[in-house]
């Protein structure tokens, strides 16, 4: 049995109140799909990314697989396991790491909180001690460890969350926006630590805003929108897919003629779409999109016609590019990516 | 998981003992006493009537306030204490990290259960020292009676307090819930009247809870001297609705905790 979170056909619809009850007319209820028959594979060993606009089921995916939120219908099993029938059991393997949510006692100590859950999760007792010392190591809060939650800060709290998150030792962690909230150097902590947990065959299923983290970590990224599954690829195929590719941006010196129309027939020539503006100094400024890079050929065409260049920027399509644009299609039915 | 949750409750409890809720509960035990002392000497003249020693079955009616003033105030902060546990996990942002692991539910209620009840009876002993200072004297009890009474009423209010829970968390709600438990119990369980007194529909109302089982043993054992086997189907009508609340709430309960979850998810 190949070890995985395996989804079949993953719905979730929350019955949202349309009137009060004591109005006749109409339904009372109404069903608001959160996912939609969704169809994941999360494999041990991996960062598995999900990604979305708000809204898109991120959240609601992540519920259902920690076993908080039953699906309304479909399936799930880790490693084998139902989601439903074996939740106890799948709680064991499991943990989730949400981040800006408290999740920690405020008026025990971060030793505290660590012991009492290791407790709730059936640590053994000889083991617990040490795992608790090396997560407050882990996470950068020895220092702190024996004092009251309700005294941390934040960023504190958090990689208190993930101290917690990890005290049972799961075989798949669940991080909900986990960096939320915290400090560029702990957050760049945060990333190392899930690598490492990832190579040493921990599965991984991360959603952040941060798509460079994402990038970054995960092997493969689902791409959701509206509860349903638009795209899934590693992140340079997800990259590819999207059509707002290249950007070049050049500034010039001072107004020229001759090199405004060499830019503009460069546009009718390859079809990039091009932007004329000025920046803050008055200096033209043009940025040309295209799927290819178009900055040597942008800058040749320029200096040939008498520009003269003073910036060239070359910004290359990012994943984000990419989830807005499968977003966006995927609004349009007719256009979603197969 | 029983220890660890009384050991964490206990700790919450020394750094942050709720003074209100304490004041809040002990005030009316006092008062219950107080003014069950002023008619009792200003309006009786100091004498009960004879339907009262018959249906209470004691002509010592400060006595019998006092014990039904201390099953209340037990009961309030019982429910406060155990009822409450999981809204207020779910306030304090901690449900969530509670149920995703595989702890199950009676064992942390168990552990709130003891914490609470050691802490109510120091309480309670604050409410009985001020009926002393006030006068009201009790006889001696018979000990083992009222030990296995006050076991009794352990397992009455707790399970009671577990599908109040279930509707708390449910419901998103503790206030109404809790205050309505708490007139219902003063009012049908015989606290400070017999329910001789109540209509009909009521006084059986009473009866399905076990609070009302819970203190006739108590003041069988209190009032009386009763010996254990005097109390047998009072102890044992206490415990069997004890069970049966506590066997109703485990069902229920992992409903409203999804509901709960749902909730919090959909908002």
């Amino acid at each position: 049995m190949t070890r995985a979170i395996v989804t079949h056909d993953l719905v979730k619809i929350y019955p949202r109140r349309d009137r009060p009850w004591w109005r006749p007319a109409g339904p009372r209820r109404v069903a608001a799909p959160a996912v939609a028959g969704l169809r994941l594979t999360i494999p041990a060993g991996q960062v598995t990314g999900l990604l979305g606009l708000n809204g898109a089921g991120k959240t609601t995916t992540i519920r259902m697989l920690s076993t908080l939120l039953r699906p309304t219908s479909g399936s799930a099993t880790v490693d084998g396991l139902d989601l439903v029938r074996d939740a106890r059991e799948i709680r064991r393997r499991i943990n989730m790491i949400a981040g800006g949510e408290r999740m920690t006692y405020a008026r025990l100590t971060g030793r505290e909180n660590l012991w009492y859950f290791g407790q709730l999760y059936d640590v053994p007792r000889a083991r617990l001690k040490a795992r608790i010392g090396e997560l407050l190591a882990l996470v950068g809060l020895e220092h702190a460890a024996d004092q009251r939650v309700e005294q941390y800060s934040k960023g504190m709290r958090q990689r208190l969350s993930i101290a917690r998150g990890l005290i049972n030792e799961p075989a798949y962690l669940l991080l909900d926006e986990p960096t939320l909230g915290l400090d560029a150097p702990i957050a760049r902590d945060l990333r190392a630590v899930v690598a490492e947990l990832a190579r040493g065959g921990v599965g991984v299923l991360l959603t952040s805003h941060y798509l460079a983290e994402v990038e970054q970590l995960c092997a493969r990224v689902h791409v959701i929108a509206a509860g349903r599954l638009v795209a899934q690829g590693t992140p340079a195929e997800l990259t590819a897919l999207t059509e707002r590719r290249h950007t070049v941006e050049i500034t010039l010196a001072a107004p020229a003629p001759a090199a405004d129309q060499a830019v503009q027939a460069l546009s009718v020539r390859t079809g990039a779409q091009v932007t004329a503006a000025r920046d803050d100094e008055l200096r033209p400024r043009y940025t040309v999109r295209h799927r290819h890079d178009l900055a040597g050929e942008l800058a040749t065409a320029v200096v040939a016609a008498g520009g003269a260049i003073v910036r060239l920027e070359v910004t290359p399509p990012t994943l984000e590019d990419a989830v807005l644009a499968l977003a966006d299609a995927a609004r349009r039915p007719e256009a979603v990516p197969a | 998981m029983a220890w660890a949750t009384l050991k964490r409750n206990w700790l919450v409890m020394q750094r942050a003992y709720p003074w209100s809720y304490f004041i809040g509960t002990l005030a009316p035990g006092v008062f219950t006493v107080v003014l069950a002392l002023l008619s009792y000497e200003a309006i009786g003249g100091g004498r009960v009537s004879a339907w009262f020693r018959d249906s209470s079955g004691t002509p010592d009616y400060l006595g019998y306030v006092t014990v039904g003033a201390a099953a209340l105030m037990f009961t309030t902060r019982m429910v406060l204490w155990v009822a409450k546990a999981q809204i207020t996990e779910q306030r304090e942002g901690t449900l969530e990290s509670q149920l995703l692991t595989p702890a199950r539910r009676l064992p942390y209620l168990f552990g709130v259960a003891v914490q609470a009840f050691l802490t109510s009876l120091l309480e309670l002993a604050c409410l009985l020292g001020t009926a002393l200072l006030l006068g009201v004297r009790l006889p001696a009890p018979d000990p083992y009676t009222l030990l296995v009474g006050v076991l009794a009423a352990f397992v009455a209010v707790v399970g009671l307090s577990i599908p109040v829970s279930a509707i708390m968390i449910a419901a998103g709600e503790a206030h109404v819930t809790q205050n309505t438990l708490f007139c219902l119990v003063g009012l049908v369980c015989g606290c400070t009247f017999p329910p001789a007194l109540l209509p009909d529909p009521l006084a059986w109302v009473g009866e399905l809870l076990p609070v009302t089982s819970a203190l006739r043993v108590l003041r069988a054992a209190s009032l009386h001297a009763a010996p254990l086997g005097q109390v047998t189907v009072d102890l044992l009508l206490c415990l069997g609705l004890g069970a049966a609340y506590v066997a109703v709430g485990l069902l229920i309960l992992p409903y409203a905790e999804r509901r709960a979850i749902t909730r919090g998810a959909s908002a």
